[in-house]
């Protein structure tokens, strides 16, 4: 399942001429962190809306393929359709591994710094506890 | 003095004072030091954790995970989702926000006294001076001044329409940019580093990590709080707790959880829940030919009151860190990354709509709230009127484009072409909106069917029991509520001081 949303994340965010792309931000450590320490409403959320995304060549391209089987110009023009959907509710769909993908990728010190952005510090995630 | 945090499971905890106060918000911490500057014992029980500046995430990623409750997934239920952002750490939302202080306009003090019997509006603008000066309000210092702040104020300038750098509870503020995740450089004036540890100094209690599950009564009187204690990261669930208060409760557990709280604990109003009301805003960004940088400088630097009567919005510089900005903007794949390119160039500003539209909350299970609420078309229409003079603003400021973010129209607008907002579609699921500002669900009002409270923030039909968040608020404000919320909250626990001396 990690592999299928990394896919799907890689597919909204990839590679650019001058900019590095999900895959080149470490998006299994991301995923690992993501489910080990993130809401379990969201983490199932975000499954759900990578099986949805993988299925949905079917809405968007009229193939019955899931998404990661398609060759690279297929997968890029199944994420650019499915981003401009007409209907809400598949824009909707998406939103968390869109979200997730965003998180990843813009977290990334090597994006940060291409954009003039220090890396980010500690998350501690600690608290008082007396 | 004592701060309780998370307890495993075991032996109940069980305290007894004189108050207790349900969250820590603005709301709730105000009136907890209010009862504690009085003498009074007080408990201040918070579903979340007490995180320090040095406590706090750096990265959207630990914003989400650390600062929001379960993970920022509280949404509207309605002809679209939007998302609402509250705070779930000691301190609310006041760690969170933008620390944008603004005193309750007049007119919405004058509609409370003759439509809601409210007859606290001096007493609120008082308070509101002394809070001033209490949490250090100033206007953002030039070290903290963004250039999309700079570009905004000269925008409206140019259009002929009144803004300002805004006013801040914040201290000799650095411009860190790191508002939305709580301040590490310790500058912003939330609650959890003044009001609540000098809660503590005076002898009162904190229970952090502590949801509310019940306000427990004896007959019709407030007679406490029970929970059980819950891990912030593991989600355990430990130790019961229960507060017993000899005087009174105080419920300030934010608009969306006060009134399910009330309803779980098992009091009956027809009003209970309903009247829901919010400031929906979304963004509109510019891009400009030099960098911006916006997320350099305060986090919201400038605003723009001028409209908040007719048609009805607020205007504001919001910068977004990188990280939520490419989860958002709109389309995917190489698109996206062209896009995305243009970061340093992008210079976001956002709306907040006076909506008169009324939604309702209800309890769901787990302890969470569900938010019915669908933006009226006469609140969309202001909601795009909005919309247009953001873009006209940046236009105004020498953008070289636009982006709308509405789904429907083109991703780019160039300056010739911001017209077609003006056709903009009506329907709230075309916009990228988020509800900040609540309101309502328990409002205070004169007429005993109609409001849950009566105008000294008192729950009807039960004794000893008020509510001190913005969930008695009756109206919109318009404005940043957060002076509104801590004022009135202060007012409502000293009438409730005053009935003490005629009990």
């Amino acid at each position: 399942m990690m592999r299928l949303i990394a896919a799907s994340m890689a597919d909204l965010m990839p590679r650019g001429a001058d900019l590095p792309g999900c895959d080149d931000c470490n998006p299994r450590a991301f995923l690992l962190r993501l489910r080990r320490e993130s809401d379990p409403l969201f983490f199932a959320g975000l499954v759900l809306g990578t099986l949805f995304y993988q299925l949905a060549p079917l809405l968007t391209l009229w193939i019955p393929l899931p998404a990661v089987l398609l060759p690279r110009e297929l997968r890029e023009r199944h994420a650019q359709r499915l981003a401009a959907h007409p209907s809400y509710l598949v824009r909707q769909a998406v939103t968390l591994v869109r979200l997730s993908a965003g998180l990843c990728w813009g977290m990334d010190p090597a994006v940060r710094a291409r954009f003039g952005l220090a890396a980010y510090g500690p998350d501690p995630g600690t608290f008082r506890t007396s | 003095m004592s701060h309780t945090a998370f307890q495993p499971a075991g032996p109940a905890v069980e305290l007894e004072t004189d108050y207790c106060v349900v969250g820590s918000g603005a709301g709730g911490a105000t009136a907890a030091l209010t009862l504690a500057r009085a003498g009074r014992s007080v408990a201040l029980v918070e579903a979340g954790p007490w995180r320090d500046p040095h406590d706090y995430p750096s990265s959207t990623f630990g914003a989400f995970r650390d600062m929001l409750p379960a993970w920022g997934t509280t949404f509207t239920r309605g002809r679209a989702n939007w998302p609402i952002v509250q705070g779930a750490v000691v301190g609310g939302s006041t760690v969170v926000n933008s620390a944008i202080a603004v005193h309750t306009p007049g007119d919405v003090l004058e509609s409370w006294r003759e439509q809601h019997g409210f007859e606290g509006g001096e007493a609120l603008q008082a308070f509101q001076d002394e809070l001033d000066a209490e949490l250090h309000v100033a206007e953002v210092p030039p070290a903290a001044r963004g250039r999309t702040d700079l570009l905004a104020l000269e925008g409206a300038r140019r259009l002929g329409y009144p803004s300002a750098l805004l006013q801040r509870y914040v201290k000799d503020c650095v411009g860190s940019g790191q508002c939305l995740q709580g301040c590490r450089a310790g500058r912003k004036q939330s609650l959890n580093v003044n009001y609540v540890p000098e809660l503590l100094a005076r002898g009162g209690s904190v229970l952090s990590c502590a949801p509310v599950a019940r306000v427990l009564f004896t007959g019709a009187r407030a007679s406490g709080v029970r929970g059980r204690f819950r891990h912030p990261a593991e989600r355990a669930r430990g130790a019961e707790f229960a507060v017993r208060a000899r005087r009174g409760v105080l419920v300030g557990a934010s608009v969306v959880q006060t009134a399910p709280l009330l309803q779980r604990s098992g009091v009956r109003h027809p009003a209970l829940g309903e009247g829901f009301r919010s400031h929906p805003g979304a963004p509109v960004i510019g891009v400009y030919d030099e960098p911006v940088d916006m997320n350099r400088g305060a986090t919201q630097g400038w605003g723009s009151t001028a409209f908040r009567s007719e048609p009805g919005f607020k205007l504001e510089t919001l910068s977004l860190p990188l990280d939520m900005v490419a989860g958002r903007l709109a389309g995917a794949g190489q698109p996206l990354m062209e896009r995305l390119r243009e970061f340093r160039h992008f210079a976001l500003w956002i709306h907040a709509t006076r909506a008169e539209t009324v939604g309702r909350i209800r309890p769901a299970p787990f302890g969470r709230s569900n938010v019915y609420y669908t933006l009226a078309p006469a609140d969309m229409q202001r909601f795009r009127a909005a919309m247009l003079m953001l873009a006209r603003t940046h236009v105004a400021a020498g953008a070289r484009a636009v982006i709308p973010g509405i789904a429907g129209l083109p991703y780019r607008l160039l300056p010739d072409e911001i017209g077609v907002l003006e056709q903009a579609p009506l329907d709230p699921r075309a916009y990228v909106s988020v509800l900040s500002h609540l309101f309502g669900g328990c409002a205070m009002g004169r007429d005993p069917a109609r409001s849950v409270c009566d105008p000294v923030g008192r729950v009807r039909e039960r004794e000893a029991l008020c509510i001190v968040d913005a969930s008695v608020i009756p109206s919109v404000l318009n404005v940043n509520p957060q002076h509104t919320i801590m004022s009135l909250a202060r007012y409502v626990a000293e009438r409730m001081l005053d009935r003490e001396k005629s009990e």
